[in-house]
This record gives C-alpha cells, sequence and structure tokens, in this order.
C-alpha cells in the first residue's frame, strides 16, 4: 500500500495542528451503502429520511452474495451478509479492480448475536462439538473474511468493537487511516439483532449495517465531508435517531450513523453527536 | 513513506511459559516450553496438548474491578501487574495526560469462556431461566463482549483516551501496533497501551479440533513430523510513546488480506508476502537487513510450508527465522504481541530464540530455520502473524542508537 501524506499536509504537521486546537483533515464521502429490513439501499433509505417514503415493514430477505464462490455463498452467516450488502452499495461505482485497492474498516458492537447462540448450543452438548462452518463464521473478522473473498480486496483490513462507542470508534480508525495512507478506506459499521435465546444480554435494536466509502476531498466527495472526526465533545447527549426509525434501530450500535445519514439526505450543515466513552460523544460535523 | 520509529518504552506478558519477563526469558533460555497435556477443566475431554497459564483459576480481582471477572481478564491483569508496567503508564499519564493515551487490544474471543460455562451449566441444570438469570446485560458487557477487555484495561490504567478491541483473529494483537502507530501519526493519541489477549475457551479448543487441526503431541513447528498446532493463552501489553527513551522501537509495518478463504492461507502465500513487502517498505529496510524473523509457523502442516515459500521470496534463504509456538502454544488474538514483544527482546538481549520441538527441521523448507537459540547480534527483526478471514499483519523492530 502506498503511504503518501495527504496532500498539503506533510505527516509531521498532524500532532502540531492538533494541539492548536484545529482539526486534521476533512473526510470525503464518497459512497453511501445501507442495509436493513424496509431500508434495502442508501436511495430508498435517503427518501425515508427525508420523510417522502415511509419505511415499509420488511423482511431482510436472504441476501444473497453472489460474487461469493459456491461454497462460501452457500454457508455465509446473515451478519455478513447484511455488512456486505452495505459494502457493495457504497463501492458500486468503483470499477472492480479499484474496489479491490480499497483497505476496509469493520466495526460491530456485538458480532453475530445467532452465530454466538448457536455456537453456545453446540458446546452445552455432550459431548461438545463444533462444526467447521460454525467455527468459522464465529469469528469476529467473518464479514470482513467473506468481503474480501467476495470483492478480491487484498489490502490492509481491520475489524474495531468498542460498544456503544462502535460507530465512532470505526470513523476515527478511518479517518486515521485517510491521514496516514492519504487514499480512500470503506468503512462498514453493523450489528446483528440478537436471538431470543441471548435475550437476557439486553442487546437490542433490529439488524442495521451502513458503509462510507471515506476518503480525502479530491476528487470532490458526493455526499459532501465530515470534519472533526479526531476527538470527543464533552457533550453528553448523542443526537437522536429520526422518530421514525428510532424505535426498530434504538440499541444497534451500527444505527448511530443515521443521525449523519438523515443530514446527509437533507444537505444540511449539522454537527452531529455519537456515542463514545465516559458518556462523552464524537462530533461529527457533517457540510454537504 | 517510511514511517518514523515508535518506541517500544515498556513491556510485559504472561504466558504458559510463565508471568512477566524474568519468567518468560528464563524459559526461552532454558528451552523450557510451557506446554501440558490438556489438563484444562472444562474441555478435559479433547486429546491434545495446551499452554495454560497457571493459576488463573484461582486468581481474584480487586473489588472495585469484581464486575469485571473472567478468565480473560484475570489473565490481562496478572500481565499488567509485572514488570513496573502500570508504573510506566501512570509516568507516560503524567506526561502526556490521561485524554491523550490510547488503548488498542486485539483478541480473538475476548471473555467468551465466561458465557460458555454459564451457558452450559444452565442447560444442563435444565433450567433455562438459570442462564437467563446470570447472563445479565452488565455480565455480557463487562465479562464478555469484544470491548470488554479494552474496557478493562482501560479501567484499570486509569486511561481515557480513544480505545477499541481489534479482532482480526490471530493477528489481531499485531494490527494494534500498526493501529497505534497510525493513530499517533495523525495527532488522535500521543502514546498508546497496545497488547493482546486471549485465554483458553470451548469454541476455540472445539473449533480447531473440528477442523482437524490440533496436535496430540506438542506443537513442532517447522519439523518434518508436524502434525498440528496446540492451543495456548497469554496476554502482552506494550507503552508505545514517542518522546520515549528505549532500546528497541517499532520501525515497520505491513497488513494485507488473503481475498482467498476463511481458514486456508493463499497456496502461494500471496498475502504473507504482501505483509512482508509492506511492512519492508514502511521501514525503509532492504530485505537483507532483517536479522531474524519470528515466524508464524503454528505447526500445522500446510501454514508452515506456505510461509516458508512466502518469506523465501521475499527475504532469500539467508534470514535466520524461527517459530517460538513450541514453548507458548499458538495464542490466537494474543500471539501477535507475545511474539512482537519476544522479536522485541531478541533485539535486546542479542539473544535469537531456536523453534522448541523442532528436532529435525522439514527438509522441503527453504528458510533458514533455527532449530537451536543461541547468541546473536540482531539489528532488525520481524514477526509474522495471519490470521482466519486471510488477514496478515508483519511487523518490524530496529535496535535504535
Amino acid at each position: 500500500m502506498s503511504h503518501k501524506s495527504p496532500p498539503g499536509r506533510p505527516k509531521g504537521e498532524y500532532r502540531s495542528a492538533q494541539r492548536e486546537g484545529n482539526h486534521t483533515a476533512a473526510l470525503g464521502i464518497h459512497g453511501i451503502g445501507v442495509c436493513a429490513a424496509g431500508l434495502s439501499d442508501w436511495a430508498l433509505t435517503r427518501s425515508v429520511l427525508l420523510g417522502e417514503t415511509d419505511c415499509e415493514a420488511a423482511s431482510l430477505g436472504k441476501l444473497d452474495i453472489p460474487d461469493l464462490p459456491v461454497t462460501e455463498r452457500r454457508r455465509v452467516n446473515a451478519t455478513s451478509r447484511l455488512a456486505i450488502h452495505a459494502a457493495l452499495q457504497a463501492t458500486a461505482h468503483l470499477p472492480t479492480a479499484a474496489r479491490a485497492r480499497v483497505p476496509s474498516i469493520f466495526a460491530s458492537a456485538d458480532g453475530d448475536g445467532a452465530i454466538l447462540a448457536s455456537t453456545l448450543e453446540a458446546l452445552a452438548q455432550q459431548p461438545a462439538t463444533m462444526s467447521p462452518t460454525l467455527f468459522h463464521n464465529s469469528v469476529f473478522n467473518a464479514p470482513a473474511g467473506y468481503w474480501t473473498i467476495a470483492s478480491g480486496a487484498n489490502g490492509p483490513s481491520i475489524t474495531v468493537s468498542a460498544g456503544t462507542a462502535t460507530f465512532a470508534a470505526g470513523m476515527i480508525e478511518a479517518g486515521v487511516e485517510i491521514a496516514s495512507g492519504g487514499a480512500p478506506v470503506l468503512f462498514i459499521a453493523f450489528d446483528m439483532t440478537f436471538p431470543e435465546s441471548l435475550r437476557s444480554f439486553g442487546v437490542e435494536g433490529e439488524a442495521f449495517a451502513c458503509a462510507l466509502l471515506l476518503g480525502p476531498e479530491s476528487p470532490a466527495p458526493a455526499w459532501g465531508r465530515i470534519e472533526h472526526w479526531e476527538r470527543p465533545a464533552r457533550r453528553t447527549s448523542p443526537s437522536a435517531l429520526p422518530p421514525a426509525l428510532a424505535p426498530r434501530f434504538r440499541g444497534n450500535a451500527a444505527a448511530a450513523a443515521l443521525p449523519l445519514l438523515a443530514a446527509i439526505a437533507a444537505r444540511t450543515p449539522t454537527a452531529i453527536a455519537v456515542p463514545y466513552h465516559d458518556g462523552d460523544c464524537l462530533e461529527l460535523r457533517y457540510t454537504p | 513513506m517510511i514511517m518514523t520509529a515508535l518506541p517500544v518504552a515498556a513491556s510485559t506478558l504472561v504466558n504458559a511459559c510463565g508471568t512477566g519477563w524474568a519468567n518468560v526469558r528464563r524459559a526461552l533460555r532454558d528451552d523450557t516450553g510451557g506446554l501440558r497435556r490438556n489438563d484444562f477443566e472444562p474441555a478435559l475431554g479433547l486429546d491434545t496438548w495446551i499452554g495454560r497459564v497457571a493459576g488463573l483459576e484461582d486468581a481474584a480481582l480487586p473489588p472495585a474491578l469484581a464486575h469485571f471477572d473472567c478468565r480473560n481478564h484475570r489473565l490481562a491483569l496478572a500481565c499488567l501487574a509485572q514488570d513496573n508496567f502500570e508504573d510506566a503508564v501512570r509516568a507516560a499519564c503524567a506526561r502526556h495526560g490521561k485524554e491523550r493515551i490510547g488503548v488498542f487490544v486485539g483478541t480473538s474471543t475476548s471473555g467468551i469462556l465466561a458465557t460458555e460455562l454459564a451457558y452450559r451449566e444452565g442447560k444442563r441444570a435444565g433450567d433455562a431461566s438459570v442462564s437467563g438469570a446470570v447472563l445479565s446485560p452488565s455480565f455480557y458487557r463487562y465479562r464478555h463482549s469484544m470491548f470488554a477487555v479494552s474496557e478493562f484495561v482501560r479501567t484499570r490504567l486509569g486511561l481515557a483516551g480513544p480505545a477499541m478491541t481489534v479482532s482480526t483473529a490471530c493477528s489481531s494483537s499485531a494490527k494494534v501496533f500498526a493501529q497505534a502507530a497510525r493513530a499517533i501519526a495523525a495527532g488522535v493519541c500521543d502514546a498508546a497501551v497496545v497488547g493482546g489477549v486471549d485465554s483458553l475457551a470451548l469454541s476455540t479448543l472445539h473449533g480447531f479440533h473440528s477442523l482437524g487441526l490440533l496436535s496430540r503431541q506438542p506443537c513442532r513447528p517447522f519439523d518434518a513430523d508436524r502434525d498440528g498446532i496446540s492451543i495456548g493463552e497469554a496476554a502482552g501489553f506494550a507503552l508505545l510513546d514517542p518522546s520515549a527513551r528505549s532500546a528497541v522501537a517499532l520501525v515497520g509495518y505491513g497488513e494485507s488480506c488473503d481475498a482467498y478463504h476463511m481458514s486456508s492461507p493463499h497456496p502461494e502465500g500471496a498475502g504473507a508476502k504482501a505483509a512482508m513487502r509492506d511492512a519492508l517498505a514502511r521501514a525503509g529496510l532492504a530485505p537483507q537487513a532483517i536479522d531474524y524473523v519470528n515466524l508464524h509457523g503454528t505447526a500445522s502442516r500446510a501454514n508452515d510450508e506456505i510461509e516458508d515459500q512466502a518469506v523465501a521470496a521475499v527475504l532469500g534463504t539467508g534470514a535466520p527465522a524461527g517459530s517460538t509456538k513450541g514453548w507458548t502454544g499458538h495464542t490466537l488474538g494474543a500471539a501477535g504481541a507475545t511474539e512482537a514483544l519476544i522479536t522485541v527482546m531478541a533485539l535486546e538481549d542479542g539473544w535469537l530464540p531456536g523453534t522448541l520441538n523442532c528436532r529435525t527441521v522439514d527438509s522441503r523448507m527453504q528458510c533458514r530455520i533455527e532449530p537451536v537459540s543461541r547468541p546473536a547480534v540482531l539489528r532488525h527483526a520481524m514477526s509474522n502473524s495471519f490470521g482466519f478471514g486471510g488477514n496478515n499483519c508483519t511487523l518490524i523492530f530496529g535496535l535504535r542508537g
């Protein structure tokens, strides 16, 4: 991977610039993908967020991934399907070879609850059993693994988790990678519905995935820019989820993306607060 | 672009060889491996060897941290308590401020064992509500969840900077070194505590068993008769601080994906080669400059062979190389940090670890596999970590001055 400084900002300047209270380079939004029941892509989600369309109650459907080889296509778990569908949308405008060069950042608070439930059930049997497919799918970076196989992306890929701060953590990692590499990265936040058998864990919210193709501001980003992604603001209440969607997605860490998506849909400059650590928020300043 | 060298200001580790640097160093010097026939009580049925850290069963967390109690956090705490590591972090806090120190911890399964055991107990008692009562939201958040290990470390050390868990299977805690280097360069933190913690769990032991990868003897990396891996548990932490004086620094990192298969490496080691080349480029080093390679070397038949080919293709056949998994077992999400720190030790001590349990090097190996430990003048050393999902990371450390 090339390791260039972003244009006009030699690497050494970042720390001193920040100490003076300035902030690092803005992140251009070059592509967006969304995957949730009734929010099957960004165009529909945008229309729902603008109040032009009601969010129809729907199931997620099978979310087939034809780009996977036959065996993986059959075995791939639901969480990976969800994340990959969002990722495919956000990168749909890229030629295949260009897409394969984009590093990926996957972020999930809780991973695949259904696979966890199956794993716990299998391990509680006497004797305990695990199948190879269950084991492959239980790995926290399974969505990233399947994504790289489906897309041929052979650059760096990281999977991060930070509880309720997971969306903020993924955004920071994306910003840092862009600052470091000077090239676009694909940031996918995703969390799945937890099954009934693990209800006591209190993991709430319906399945939701959002993918953002983020990068330097040149070429001009199609969907605006995010500034001030790198440090928390002492602000204790995160931006509210859009009222029409809040009842379904509240509790899903990846759905912290929704206020940002609403601002992008409206093309309105907005300061969005997403949950961070210690009751703080990360404040993302969006400009169209 | 060549990266700015990032000093390893302090470090500590715990694994089956022992607790803290003095014990681990001695075990490496004396060829005393930490593997034992499986005596991990929850998984006694498996005929394999493991790298269990002794005493975790009876360890306790201080009352203020009791809500975090699980095997993974007992292991993390046992590690943090060694080698004056907490003092070093306190000094860094005084220098930079607690908000300016990041926490990046790699793990593959965090505290899942706690849930596995509680669920199994509830199931066997025939009472689903038993597990329901135990497996509360706070149990899940503080003992089991992926972020729990980072939250535990952050809480214990009193840090308030950016924090996240990295979970990319067996490359997890190598990638945190790369992640911290980038975060510090970009200015989101001034220093970072990085590390890896992974403890024995039913899902990983039975999972690797289902793939037919567990050896019935202590693992024998690169040996002609190697027949699989030994799972271990470990923790390792480093304080990375650009303002520190230290003997050794991180000088390069490289990351890649195979984009090939979920658990089998690319047959030509394409991803492994790309990670090593990326790391060399970022370090500004020629392949000949690498004096020692701590190989991923799990002792699986296929993986060792492919890694050997990849290393030979990138570095040539002259660089001394070995795997230290015969001492520790394969510690999964903690392997990256464990082996990065052993690589740092090799540079500091001028001591090249051999490959424990490798009695007859597989004749097909092209690399210069070192079965026996020996003193050596080392200036730059590489550590490889390759994980499920085809996720690869190579780190290069260098002696400073």
